[in-house]
């Protein structure tokens, strides 16, 4: 516990300091992954704690975001004066609304059908906002400027910055502190077994709504973050692809345990921004990252990450060392197999070598890893599978020899580590 | 994969003879969908701006310097569009060309708006090449932003009176249209325009945006209405299904319409589509042949649908760059945008120029008809567009908004 409070205080130490070092693109990007961890923190309330499955909460994020736009336009022109530091306050009301009241609808079904409601709540706002212009703009969007506020101009990016970290970091407390609470305690009984709340005397379905509105409450707040980030909001937000995103983020990041979605927004959206600016075929990749981590490691990397925290005693990581380093090499091999394959289809199907093709009549030599790569010399498609083939197997070894070393363990210690480790090697159930 | 586009060997070749004063080159940014379900416009705005610029940087770039040109990806949401923004702002960038959506496009403008309240000394200009809602030349318009393509009344009224003239409009029009701020400017558009070209409107219907898939139910009510002509600004799926539905019920209307030169439309719609009219900003079998030629040596293809756009846009503000002049020292963008309002570009139809009011460009319309024996058939078929007439841009332009009020530098 205590090493844990001082990863975070480290952490927050380098989420405060780091930033002015930053250029404007990187600060901005840093906003929208802390936007996103906020956003996946506050689904996996739902999600994650209470076990129910929305598919729809792109429409809390989205009611958010258009509350405070309007509430900014009304202090732009000089109506209604409010703080601009508290305008998330507002965003989180609307929102705690929305949710309390579609969580009323929702929360009457579980499993599937609570989803497909989520999904028909949140897919009834899109189609309406576009109709609806005076609200939601149209499809040029609503825009509005940031005032002054606390003697702040909020005109440079790394004032949002702050003013989006310190909004995000007291939210994530706030649910990390309701975990801790008895009525969090309920949360997670509702998720292992909702009968038996009922036996118990609480009211199941009163509980299911307060938990979707808190959760609807804190994805208000994101997305009145992101209003305020960006000075615009558009009806695009209430997408099914915003939606998609959080369940993503949250997914590869694990569900089942709190940081986990927080984890898996951070890095899925800068890896997002980083890997966007060099390939366009970054949502290939994305989608590779998900299939393998809900092939490999359905808990997802918080969940590793929490499996070897825990076991952090029991394993002999002497002899676990060369093993990861052999997996991590042949990983990487693998790796560059993948993205030199990708890669060059990519610049070799793109129109442009085709037109330069058309034009030279010779198939030009293109730049993949800082080389030139002949498109018919043998080498360059023995090259990746030079890489793959003898990656697999690595990894293959690799990977028999660390399970057996997570699994020796069972003999020779204590009862309860077993369980954990059967857990680890099966994944989430 | 983004790069400054450069001449690199010109770049160190001038470093090393004249490393005392080292010129400010023109930093510009492609904000584009290049990933995504959009990929296929934003591709096409991208490939045209740059052959524009890499024309310019052939005859000697800017300022001494080779103009520099990156692609950002804005994946096709308005989230990364303010994320690209921002990088290519601290990228230094000067221009911001931008056009596969108008939500981006509200983005965009917005941001480089807001940009320029709080960097009075170092604005961006942004060049609009595709985003055609109204608002974006009304409420949000402001002197940094500069719109190359069309709005709805600035397509349907030429689209009109070329088919009026033809006799293809008819007494009895028919308004279908995507319930979204596109469609309704569309539909009133039509509905304004009655009198102007003596028609009724006889019904006017706003459907869901790409979710229908059978417009059986539509046909039936367009039949019973018989109407002379059908004008739509519907686009994609809704405007193929629509004209195969109307196929299917062995109707004989006339369609006017925006979007039919979007590539795929004519080989999707079949036989079909013969016949019906587009009202588009350029027609390449009016142009010189020397010019779609070069562009399909550089490019591979044709410069098709919003292609021609991009290539007036950008050859416009490339024309305004010869009229500025900063001796190798630092640029200044205001003077860059004050000399796009006093240009005149000929882009092959006439001349072409920016009204200073809006910021919109008053270009000349071409109403073209699908028909077979063109020059330049498109999507493997037989048929093409063949130009009808060309309506001169101040005769198809609609009166500055009301709504736009610009403050311009001091």
């Amino acid at each position: 516990m205590r090493y844990a409070l001082i990863a975070i205080l480290a952490l927050l130490a380098l989420l405060i300091i780091a930033p002015p070092l930053l250029g404007t693109g990187w600060q901005y990007a840093l906003i929208n992954a802390l936007i996103a961890a906020l956003f996946a923190a506050a689904f996996n309330l739902l999600v994650g704690q209470g076990g129910m499955l929305s598919f729809g909460h792109a429409a809390y994020f989205g009611v958010g975001a258009f509350t405070v736009i309007h509430l900014m336009q009304s202090v732009e022109y000089g109506d209604i004066p409010f703080p601009t530091v508290l305008l998330p306050l507002a965003g989180a009301a609307v929102s705690l609304l929305c949710g309390a009241l579609a969580g009323f609808f929702a929360t009457m079904r579980s499993g599937v059908y609570f989803a497909l409601v989520t999904l028909a709540l949140a897919e009834l706002l899109h189609s309406l906002a576009p109709h609806w212009d005076e609200m939601f703009g149209g499809e040029a969007g609503l825009s509005s400027m940031r005032m002054p506020s606390l003697g702040f101009t909020f005109g440079s990016t790394l004032e949002v910055y702050y003013l989006t970290l310190s909004w995000v970091v007291i939210c994530i407390g706030l649910l990390y502190a309701y975990t801790r609470t008895p009525f969090g305690r309920l949360t997670l009984a509702l998720r292992d077994n909702e009968q038996r709340i009922r036996f118990m005397g609480f009211n199941a379905h009163g509980t299911k709504i307060v938990v979707f509105a808190i959760s609807a409450m804190f994805s208000g707040v994101a997305g009145s973050l992101m209003a305020i980030s960006n000075e615009t909001a558009n009806y695009s937000v209430f997408s099914t692809q915003v939606s998609a995103l959080v369940v993503l983020h949250t997914f590869v990041g694990g569900s089942t345990i709190f940081f986990g979605p927080i984890v898996g927004a951070c890095v899925l959206s800068l890896f997002t921004f980083v890997v966007s600016g060099v390939t366009h075929s970054w949502m290939l990749y994305q989608g590779i990252i998900f299939v393998l981590v809900m092939l490999f490691a359905p808990k997802g990397i918080g969940g590793v990450i929490q499996a070897h925290i825990e076991q952090r005693h029991a394993l002999p990581w002497k002899r676990l060392a060369a093993p990861y380093a052999l997996a991590t090499l042949a990983g990487l091999m693998v790796a560059c197999a993948t993205v030199f394959v990708v890669q060059s289809l990519e610049i070799v199907l793109s129109r442009e070598y085709a037109a330069a093709v058309a034009r030279t009549g010779e198939y030009a030599p293109y730049t993949v890893f800082a080389r030139e790569w002949q498109v018919f010399h043998p080498f360059t498609w023995l090259f990746p599978v030079l890489l793959l083939v003898p990656g697999l197997y690595l990894l293959r070894r690799a990977f028999a020899r660390i399970k057996a070393l997570w699994d020796k363990d069972d003999d020779d210690d204590n009862g309860d580590v077993p369980a954990a480790t059967q857990q680890l090697m099966e994944g989430g159930r | 994969m983004p790069r400054w586009i450069t001449t690199a060997a010109a770049i160190t070749a001038l470093g090393a003879i004249a490393p005392a004063v080292q010129a400010e080159p023109l930093k510009i940014a492609i904000i584009e969908s290049l990933s995504g379900p959009q990929t296929s416009t934003g591709r096409l705005i991208a490939t045209a701006a740059e052959y524009v610029i890499d024309q310019a940087n052939t005859n000697g770039g800017f300022n001494g310097e080779p103009i520099q040109v990156k692609e950002y990806d804005n994946a096709g949401d308005t989230s990364g569009a303010a994320t690209k923004f921002r990088e290519a702002a601290a990228d230094g960038a000067h221009v911001i060309i931008q056009g596969a959506s108008s939500a981006i496009g509200g983005q965009v403008t917005e941001d480089v708006r807001k940009h320029n309240i709080r960097n009075p000394d170092n604005p961006i200009i942004y060049i609009n090449v595709g985003a055609e809602a109204m608002e974006l030349r009304g409420k949000k318009c402001h002197f940094h932003a500069f719109h190359f393509t069309t709005t709805a009344p600035y397509r349907t009224v030429p689209l009109m009176q070329v088919m009026s003239e033809q006799g293809d409009l008819g007494k009895r029009v028919y308004s279908i249209n995507q319930n979204y701020s596109w469609g309704r400017d569309m539909e009133t558009a039509i509905v304004d325009n009655a009198d102007r070209f003596d028609y009724q409107v006889v019904d006017k219907v706003l459907h869901e945006v790409n979710r229908i898939q059978d417009f059986s139910p539509f046909v039936a009510r367009i039949k019973s209405e018989n109407p002379d002509s059908v004008i739509t600004g519907n686009w994609s799926n809704d405007l193929l299904l629509l004209m195969k539905a109307v196929g299917d019920a062995n109707l004989d209307i006339t369609f006017g319409t925006i979007f039919m030169d979007q590539p795929g439309n004519v080989a999707n719609a079949g036989d079909v589509a013969e016949g019906h009219y587009v009202a588009h900003s350029s027609n390449i079998e009016l142009l010189d042949e020397a010019g779609p030629e070069a562009y399909k040596k550089a490019t591979g293809h044709y410069p098709v649908f919003i292609e021609p756009t991009t290539l007036n846009g950008v050859g416009l503000f490339a024309e305004a760059l010869k009229q500025v002049n900063f001796d190798g020292g630092d640029i200044n963008v205001n003077e860059i945008a004050l000399a796009m309002e006093n240009t005149t570009f000929d882009n092959g139809l006439g001349g072409m120029h920016v009204r200073k009011a809006d910021h919109q460009a008053v270009i000349p319309i071409v109403v073209s008809q699908v028909a077979s024996g063109v020059k330049y058939p498109v999507d493997g078929t037989e048929l093409g567009f063949k130009p009808i007439k060309t309506v001169a841009g101040e005769d198809a332009i609609y009166p500055a908004q009301d709504s736009c009020r610009m403050r311009r530098p001091k």
